[in-house]
C-alpha cells in the first residue's frame, strides 16, 4: 500500500503540535507501508518562508518532497481577513481569500498531488485549516484521509470547511470532543471516522535526578511544557501559580520549559529553562510532581499524554473541552477553571502523594491502552483495509460537493466564524474510553 | 513495601472530585456566584479609579485646564447678546449703515405680515438666562469637582485597602488550609502503642449500644461508660487529652458534621463529616486505626485518622 503524508512542515526540527504528530504517524506507518511524505519548504509557520531546499530528501528513512511556497503570509492582511470572516457576516469569497492569506499557499505542492493521485493509494492530510488540506483534498477526494487537529476556534466554523469534512474517504479525530465538534459544524455523522490521536516517543527509563542536578533545581515543582504564550493560558497560569504560592506558602515551583513570547513574571518560585531537547524534557515530566496544562484551545496535547505516560498526573485548564475529557476519561488529572479551583486541585496533588500517584498510574495505564503505538497504527491499518475493501467492492462514492458559483461565492450570506462555533455542543464527552 | 503501592487506582474518581472540590468552593465562597457572574461583578468596579497608578490627585486643576481656552476641550458655544437693534443691523461696515437705516425704514412694511417686537424680547430675555445659567454651572462645578475629588481618592484608598485585606484573607486561610492538611497528615503517622490511641478507643466504643447512638453526649465528654474504657486502655491523662484534642478538632470543623453521608464519597460536606459518623458508629480500625480513610485520604502515606476506607471524601487531605 503506498501512503502520502501532506503536512504544512516537516522536519526533525519542528515541533509543531500538527506536524510532529504527522512526523510520527509516517514514521510509524512507513514500518507496514510505503510512506512518502509531501510538503512545502518553509520551517516558520508565521512566515512561511521558503527555508528548506525544493526537492526531495530524506528524513529518518522517509522519502520528503517538498515544494515551493508562492509567498509568504501578510500577518497584517491575514489579521484583517482573520478578523472579518470569524466576527462578521461574510461571503464564501472571503473566506477563500482568507485561505488564500493563511497559507501555505503552494500550488505546486497541489498539482504534484493531482498529477499523482493514481500513484497512491490514500493521501493522509493533516490540519484541514492550511491551504494544502483544503486544495489537496479538493483535488483527490476519494483517496483523501484527513486529521483534522481542530480546536475549538472561529476555523471551524468556516463554511468553506463543510464540504471538505463531508467529502473526504475518512476522519481520524484526535479525541471524543473535537469528533463532536466537526460532526454537529458539517453533519458528517456518515463518513468512515475513529478517534485515534496519536502516540509519543517516550523514553523506557528518565533519570529525574539527573534533570534536578543540572537545573539546581532542589524543590518539588510542577512543570510546564510547550510556547510561553498567552494563547496557551501561560497568562493566567503565572497569575493563579503566584496567588497560589502567596496562598499556601508552600515551596513548589513552577518551572517551564519551551519558548517564550511572553514575558516572564520575575518570581523566586517560577523558573524559566528555555527551550530543552528531549532528555531534559522527559527527565523533567519525570521529577516534577505534576504537568500543568493551561491551554483553552487544545486538539489533543501530546505533552499531557507524555507526562501521563510517565505516570505523572496533570493538571489542566477545564475550559478546553478535550483537555477536560481526556482528565475524566483517563481519571488521569484534576482541572481548573477558576483560580478558586486552581488552589483546591494544585494543592490537593500537593499534599496528597497517594492521590497524584494513583493518577500517575491511571495515566500511565491509559497512555499504554489507547495511545501506544501498536494501538495507533493498527486503527490506521484497520481504517485504511477497510477503505481498500470498499474500493475493491465497487462501492460508489458521491464527489465532493463544488463550490458555489461566482455570484454565489460573493453574497455574503456566511455566519461569522465565532459566532457559528459558539453554538456548537460544548463541554467534554464523558462516555467511551472510560476505564470504571 | 511503601503504602503507595497498595493504592487502588481503579478508586480514583476525578469527577466525583471535582465535585466535591467545587462544592466546598461553593461553601467557602457562601453565595453561589458562577464564574461568569463573578466576572461580570468585578468588570462593573470602577477599576481605573481602583488603580492607584492611575488616579489623578490633581483632578480639580485637571478639569480646570481642560476649561481654559486652547486646552484642546471642546469650548461652550459664546453666549449671544441679543437686542432690537441687532436684527436690523449689518456687519458690511460702512455699506452696513446704509444697509440698517433701509432696513428700519422698511419695517413698518415688515410689520404688515408679522410682528417681530415679541420674538426679539423673548431672545434677549433667553440671552439673558443663559448668561444667568452660566454664571451658576461655573460655581457649582467647582464644588462638584472637589467632592468627586474627595471621592475617588477615598474610594481608591478604601480599594487598595480591601485588595490588601483580601490578600491577607486569602494568604491566611489558604497558609491555616495547608498547615491543617499537614498537621492531621503527621499525626496520622504517629506510632501509638499497642492498646493506646484514637482506633483502641473506637474499638472499645464500638459495642457499646450508647456510643452507637449517642455521639451527642460523647461530643459533650460525660458518658461514664466511655470514661471508664478510655482511662482503662490509657490512662486518666492521656485519654482526657485525646478527646479534649479530638473536641477540639470537631469543634474547628463547625457545622458540618451534622448530617453525615457514610454510604457515599461524594456526600460532599466538610471532612469532618465522615470522621465522625464513623466515630459515632463505632467504625472499624481496631488494628490502631490501619485503614485509610479513603482511598486517597491524608496526605502522607500511613495510617490515616480511624476512617472506614471507600467512605470519605476524596479530596479529603
Amino acid at each position: 500500500m503506498k501512503l502520502a503524508v501532506v503536512v504544512q512542515r516537516y522536519g526533525l526540527d519542528i515541533n509543531g503540535g500538527a506536524e510532529l504528530h504527522a512526523r510520527y504517524v509516517a514514521e510509524h506507518l512507513a514500518r507496514r507501508a510505503d510512506v512518502e511524505v509531501l510538503t512545502t519548504c518553509a520551517r516558520d509557520y508565521i512566515t512561511w518562508r521558503n527555508e528548506l531546499p525544493a526537492g526531495e530528501s530524506d528524513v529518518n528513512g522517509l522519502r520528503v518532497r517538498r515544494f515551493p511556497v508562492r509567498r509568504e503570509r501578510d500577518p497584517g492582511r491575514f489579521g484583517r481577513r482573520s478578523h472579518h470572516v470569524f466576527g462578521s457576516a461574510h461571503s464564501i469569497a472571503d473566506e477563500l481569500a482568507w485561505l488564500d492569506s493563511e497559507g501555505p499557499c503552494s500550488p505546486a505542492l497541489i498539482d504534484c498531488i493531482r498529477r499523482n493521485e493514481p500513484g497512491y493509494d490514500f493521501f493522509l492530510f493533516f490540519s484541514f485549516r492550511y491551504y494544502h488540506a483544503y486544495y489537496g483534498i479538493r483535488a483527490v477526494a476519494p483517496r483523501a484521509i484527513l486529521v483534522p487537529t481542530a480546536e475549538r476556534d472561529g476555523a471551524v466554523g468556516l463554511s468553506i470547511f463543510a464540504p471538505i469534512f463531508r467529502g473526504v474517504r475518512a476522519l481520524m479525530y484526535n479525541s471524543f470532543e473535537e469528533r463532536a465538534m466537526i460532526q454537529a459544524a458539517a453533519g458528517n455523522d456518515a463518513v468512515p471516522h475513529v478517534v485515534v490521536g496519536v502516540g509519543s516517543e517516550v523514553p523506557a527509563r528518565t533519570d529525574p535526578e539527573r534533570f534536578r542536578r543540572k537545573y539546581g533545581i532542589t524543590s518539588p515543582f510542577i512543570v510546564y511544557v510547550g510556547r510561553i504564550d498567552e494563547n496557551k493560558g501561560c497568562k493566567e497560569l503565572f497569575s493563579h501559580f503566584e496567588r497560589y504560592t502567596r496562598a499556601v506558602g508552600s515551596d513548589l515551583s513552577l518551572v517551564l520549559m519551551g519558548s517564550s513570547v511572553l514575558p516572564i513574571p520575575d518570581h523566586p518560585r517560577i523558573r524559566h529553562l528555555g527551550f530543552v531537547g528531549d532528555e531534559d524534557k522527559f527527565d523533567g515530566i519525570a521529577a516534577a510532581d505534576a504537568l500543568v496544562m493551561p491551554s483553552y484551545f487544545e486538539s489533543l496535547s501530546m505533552v499531557a499524554l507524555e507526562a501521563w505516560a510517565l505516570g505523572k498526573p496533570v493538571l489542566a485548564n477545564g475550559r478546553c473541552d478535550v483537555l477536560q475529557g481526556q482528565c475524566l476519561r483517563s481519571n488521569a488529572g484534576l482541572f481548573y477553571e477558576s483560580y478558586a479551583e486552581f488552589l483546591e486541585t494544585l494543592a490537593l496533588i500537593q499534599s496528597n502523594r497517594r492521590l497524584a500517584f494513583a493518577m500517575g498510574q491511571n495515566g500511565r495505564e491509559y497512555f499504554q491502552r489507547h495511545y501506544s503505538w501498536p494501538v495507533i497504527v493498527r486503527k490506521y491499518l484497520d481504517m485504511l483495509d477497510r477503505l481498500r475493501a470498499e474500493d475493491q467492492g465497487g462501492a460508489r462514492r458521491e464527489p465532493i460537493e463544488p463550490l458555489p458559483g461566482w455570484f454565489a461565492r460573493r453574497r455574503a450570506a456566511c455566519r461569522a466564524g465565532n459566532d457559528v462555533v459558539r453554538e456548537l455542543p460544548a463541554g467534554a464527552a464523558r462516555r467511551a474510553e472510560r476505564r470504571r | 513495601m511503601p503504602p503507595e503501592f497498595s493504592i487502588r487506582s481503579d478508586s480514583v474518581d476525578v469527577e466525583q472530585i471535582m465535585t466535591q472540590i467545587r462544592a466546598r468552593i461553593r461553601e467557602k465562597r457562601g453565595v453561589d456566584y458562577t464564574e461568569e457572574e463573578l466576572r461580570q461583578l468585578a468588570s462593573v468596579k470602577l477599576e481605573k479609579f481602583l488603580d492607584p497608578t492611575k488616579v489623578r490627585s490633581d483632578l480639580i486643576a485637571h478639569y480646570r485646564r481642560l476649561r481654559e481656552p486652547g486646552s484642546g476641550a471642546t469650548a461652550p458655544p459664546e453666549n449671544y447678546a441679543f437686542d432690537d437693534h441687532l436684527v436690523y443691523g449689518s456687519a458690511r461696515g460702512g455699506t452696513g449703515g446704509v444697509i440698517t437705516r433701509i432696513r428700519r425704514l422698511l419695517n413698518p412694511v415688515l410689520k404688515l405680515f408679522f410682528n417681530p417686537n415679541p420674538i426679539i424680547q423673548v431672545l434677549n430675555r433667553q440671552s439673558a438666562i443663559n448668561a444667568y445659567n452660566r454664571e451658576e454651572f461655573d460655581r457649582t462645578a467647582a464644588l462638584n469637582y472637589e467632592l468627586i475629588h474627595n471621592l475617588v481618592l477615598e474610594v481608591t484608598r478604601l480599594g487598595i485597602e480591601v485588595k490588601n485585606l483580601k490578600m491577607r484573607v486569602e494568604s491566611l486561610s489558604g497558609r491555616l488550609d495547608f498547615s491543617d492538611r499537614r498537621a492531621r497528615a503527621l499525626e496520622s503517622v504517629v506510632q501509638y502503642r499497642p492498646g493506646t490511641g484514637p482506633a483502641a478507643e473506637l474499638a472499645e466504643a464500638a459495642p457499646t449500644p450508647a456510643a452507637a447512638g449517642g455521639r451527642a453526649a460523647r461530643r459533650d465528654g460525660d458518658t461514664p461508660g466511655r470514661e471508664g474504657e478510655a482511662a482503662a486502655s490509657a490512662g486518666p491523662i492521656k485519654g482526657e487529652a485525646q478527646r479534649a484534642r479530638r473536641r477540639r478538632r470537631r469543634r474547628g470543623r463547625g457545622g458540618a458534621a451534622g448530617q453525615p453521608d457514610p454510604g457515599s464519597i461524594a456526600s460532599g460536606g466538610e471532612p469532618g463529616a465522615q470522621a465522625d459518623a464513623a466515630d459515632g458508629a463505632g467504625a472499624p480500625g481496631a488494628d490502631g486505626g490501619g485503614g485509610d480513610s479513603l482511598p486517597f485520604d491524608g496526605g502522607e502515606p500511613g495510617p490515616a485518622d480511624g476512617h472506614e476506607p471507600g467512605t470519605g471524601d476524596p479530596t479529603d487531605r
